[in-house]
């Protein structure tokens, strides 16, 4: 090979291995959520297996989003069990009253305004349509930051090249219209931005 | 093997290619964007639970009911309600995006004299001291509420003056005022029952009057019909938004409306088209021509018609007297399908103007328009939620932000039937803000406390038992069980609207025709819509596009 086409090649190459691999690694932190919690478990065990069970609307069709500890203190009152994580949610958060800080992987920015109502109960989406298997996985997903925009990684979606993604990945405003635009369906800026 | 300074070189370069063909700078770029976009210091809404409350625009006189969403109980968005019976829903954009006025850079959090901070008892014992040095005016922007009974009752104790800034829809009713006698704020327009509007260029289209009102009258009776029900003739030099939307467009030259008023009252007499009772205009049809660029076969021809299908209501775009003698001639005045007494005006008050004294101070009300000059010589109590810069004002006193006061209104201006409506404080106002009532009435407790006065608002119109009290169902005044149980309705966001007048006594004299008022047309509507601060949201979407053009770009 002709040496400069060589060196040139070693140079585009370390560019793609750093772009490829290294940066998706070094872009996002990864935290774990304050306790394991597993999905798949918890339907099984409490006989809900529908999301609202824990996830409900209220009755003025808002979305309640996470269970509060007093939804969780429904059976963890009491330590069920001699996990670690089962300690440290009923002596770190249950019994001193103290909020769960829970990291959201879907949560959305502060400039938008997102109603479930909206798409759950007008739209009929599924809950899997947007949030895919979370609920019934006993995956204990580690939550991925990213450094720069502080955004969860859900929101950009997996695939660093947003190429060959699963349906249900991606939440970025490209995402909500792509799929506005599939289902016909018309929204304006302050639709969604407040 | 040996690397050479050519081989660095060629591999950078590779390096420096290959990086576009990764993510690098596409996902950073997008990131740094978001980043910059959660700056610290740049607000954010609360996050919590969201909620939705009814609640009514204070920026002006007009009271637009609106849906507000609250996040944590902050408001993150605004948008109209279609239960209010004069608006249907409709926002101004300045009302759109109003609930970020809050957070505005130009907020007022201290009191001010002359640029430095400075308590409240100092401002308290400076309006003390003026006042039993001299007399004081007070200058109020919207008359007629609760809060303006505290202003006007302090100056009727203390020997001072009361002034009310009228906007530009009010100054065209003047000219009906002085020569029926029926104050300014009791008459108004009864455009539902007209079937012909001839607008001096008034901006009928873009937010005159009661935003909503004209438009979803327009869109029902007029939009995209070639015989329209509603014909609306806009006589004005430039192809605004209102002469674009209108039946038709009469481009006449700047200034030359009230000649053009002239000429047409003149047609119509000398060609008996009308019965009305005017005195005859000392214009010429060649006169006329020659100032307004039209032809006098144009002019006539204008002449019949706006008499074609009546009945016909001239509406000037401030105070005219001239196309006020015209809408007297046309018979306009006090009959359906013109100019109106409100129905009932159970809390009016004759604005009074300057009485000529001598002031000491004046005392600025928030709710005046910041353009407002004091006069000249006296201490100027202003108080603002926004210091608005350039004006002189000595004491800048911080009264409560958007949808932190709650108030009463009163009939908004242009609107011929009455109406009542509360506007709820959705937030606390801050420690540091007060109203100019409340001022008062810290100097003077002996005023009447502005909740008293609504609820013996409330107790008046329950016990005349008349109108409509409009929500998700409209249900007559007759159906509450109490006055409470009305004031309780009213807080929740009702509004009441009374029926519509049927008898309407408002005798105008006028023994010749009125000369040029000698007030200079606004080269445009939009001069006289200068807001001393904007929400960014109309900023950016409004004022900066096409949407509306500022003073600067249509003089350019």
């Amino acid at each position: 090979m002709n040496r400069n086409v060589f060196a040139f090649a070693i140079g585009l190459a370390v560019a793609l291995l750093a772009g490829w691999v290294i940066f998706p690694r070094v872009l996002y932190s990864h935290q774990q959520q304050p306790v394991d919690f597993l999905h798949k478990t918890h339907a099984e065990k409490s006989g809900n297996a529908d999301c609202e069970s824990c996830h409900p609307f209220a009755s003025d069709g808002s979305f309640a989003g996470l269970p509060q500890n007093d939804t969780c203190a429904g059976c963890h009152s009491d330590k069920l069990g001699t996990s670690p994580a089962e300690a440290k949610l009923v002596d770190v958060y249950l019994k001193p009253q103290a909020a769960t800080p829970w990291l959201v992987y879907s949560r959305q920015p502060a400039n938008v305004w997102f109603s479930h109502a909206i798409h759950v109960k007008r739209a009929g989406l599924a809950c899997s349509d947007c949030h895919g298997t979370l609920g019934a996985s006993d995956e204990k997903r580690v939550y991925e930051q990213d450094r720069i925009s502080g955004y969860s990684r859900d929101i950009w979606g997996h695939s660093i090249s947003r190429l060959r993604r699963a349906p249900h990945d991606g939440r970025t405003m490209s995402d909500c219209e792509d799929c506005h635009h599939k289902r016909h369906v018309e929204v304006g800026c302050f639709g969604c931005h407040q | 093997m040996k690397v050479s300074r050519r081989d660095l070189l060629l591999g950078t370069a590779g390096l420096t290619a290959g990086i576009f063909f990764t993510p690098v700078p596409w996902k950073v770029l997008d990131d740094v964007s978001v980043w910059t976009q959660n700056w610290p210091w740049i607000p954010q809404p609360a996050r919590g639970p969201v909620t939705t409350k009814l609640a009514a625009c204070t920026l002006c006189a007009s009271g637009c009911r609106m849906r507000v969403r609250m996040a944590a109980g902050f408001p993150v968005g605004v948008s109209g309600s279609a239960t209010h019976p004069l608006t249907k829903g409709a926002l101004c954009p300045l009302g759109f995006a109003a609930h970020q006025l809050n957070w505005h850079p130009a907020r007022l959090h201290a009191v001010r004299h002359h640029g430095h901070a400075v308590s409240w008892d100092e401002a308290r014992a400076a309006f003390e001291k003026a006042y039993s040095e001299g007399p004081v005016g007070i200058v109020d922007g919207h008359s007629g509420r609760a809060a303006s009974t505290v202003l006007q009752s302090f100056v009727a104790k203390h020997n001072g003056n009361y002034e009310v800034v009228l906007n530009p829809e009010e100054k065209s009713l003047l000219p009906y005022a002085q020569w029926s006698g029926v104050p300014v704020n009791s008459l108004g327009y009864d455009l539902e029952n007209a079937r012909t509007i001839v607008s001096f260029s008034a901006p009928l289209l873009d937010g005159w009057g009661i935003p909503g009102r004209f438009t979803h009258l327009w869109a029902e009776r007029a939009a995209g019909q070639p015989d329209p029900q509603l014909r609306l003739i806009q006589i004005e030099p430039k192809l605004s938004r209102t002469a674009s939307g209108a039946w038709r467009w009469i481009p006449i030259c700047q200034g030359s409306g009230e000649l053009l008023a002239a000429a047409l009252a003149k047609i119509l007499i000398e060609e008996r088209l009308v019965s009305g009772q005017s005195p005859a205009p000392p214009a010429s049809l060649t006169d006329a021509a020659t100032q307004t660029g039209l032809t006098a076969a144009a002019i006539r021809e204008l002449a019949y018609a706006i008499v074609e299908r009546r009945p016909t209501l001239c509406i000037s775009d401030g105070e005219s007297p001239a196309i006020a003698a015209l809408n007297l001639l046309l018979g306009a005045v006090g009959t359906p399908g013109g100019i109106l007494p409100k129905s009932v005006h159970p809390f009016a008050m004759p604005p009074a103007s300057a009485n000529g004294k001598s002031l000491r101070a004046v005392l600025i009300d928030s709710s005046v328009p910041w353009e407002y000059v004091p006069p000249a010589s006296t201490e100027v109590f202003r108080f603002a939620a926004w210091d608005g810069g350039g004006n002189r004002s000595d004491w800048l006193l911080p009264s409560p932000g958007y949808l932190e006061e709650s108030t009463d209104l009163p009939t908004p201006p242009t609107s011929a039937v009455a109406t009542y409506a509360i506007a709820p404080s959705l937030l606390a106002p801050s420690a540091e803000t007060k109203t100019a009532a409340q001022f008062l009435l810290q100097i003077d407790p002996t005023l009447s406390d502005v909740d008293q006065t609504i609820r013996a608002r409330c107790q008046e119109i329950f016990r005349a038992r008349r109108g409509t009290v409009h929500t998700e169902k409209p249900a007559p005044v007759t159906s509450f069980e109490s006055a409470a149980k009305f004031e309780e309705a009213l807080r929740a966001g009702a509004v009441w609207l009374d029926e519509p007048r049927t008898v309407s006594p408002l005798r105008c004299s006028l023994k010749e025709w009125p000369g040029n008022c000698g007030r200079r047309a606004p080269a445009d509507w939009v001069d006289l819509w200068e807001p001393p601060v904007l929400p960014p949201l109309a900023a950016k979407l409004y004022q900066e596009s096409s949407l509306r053009e500022t003073p600067q770009r249509s003089q350019s």
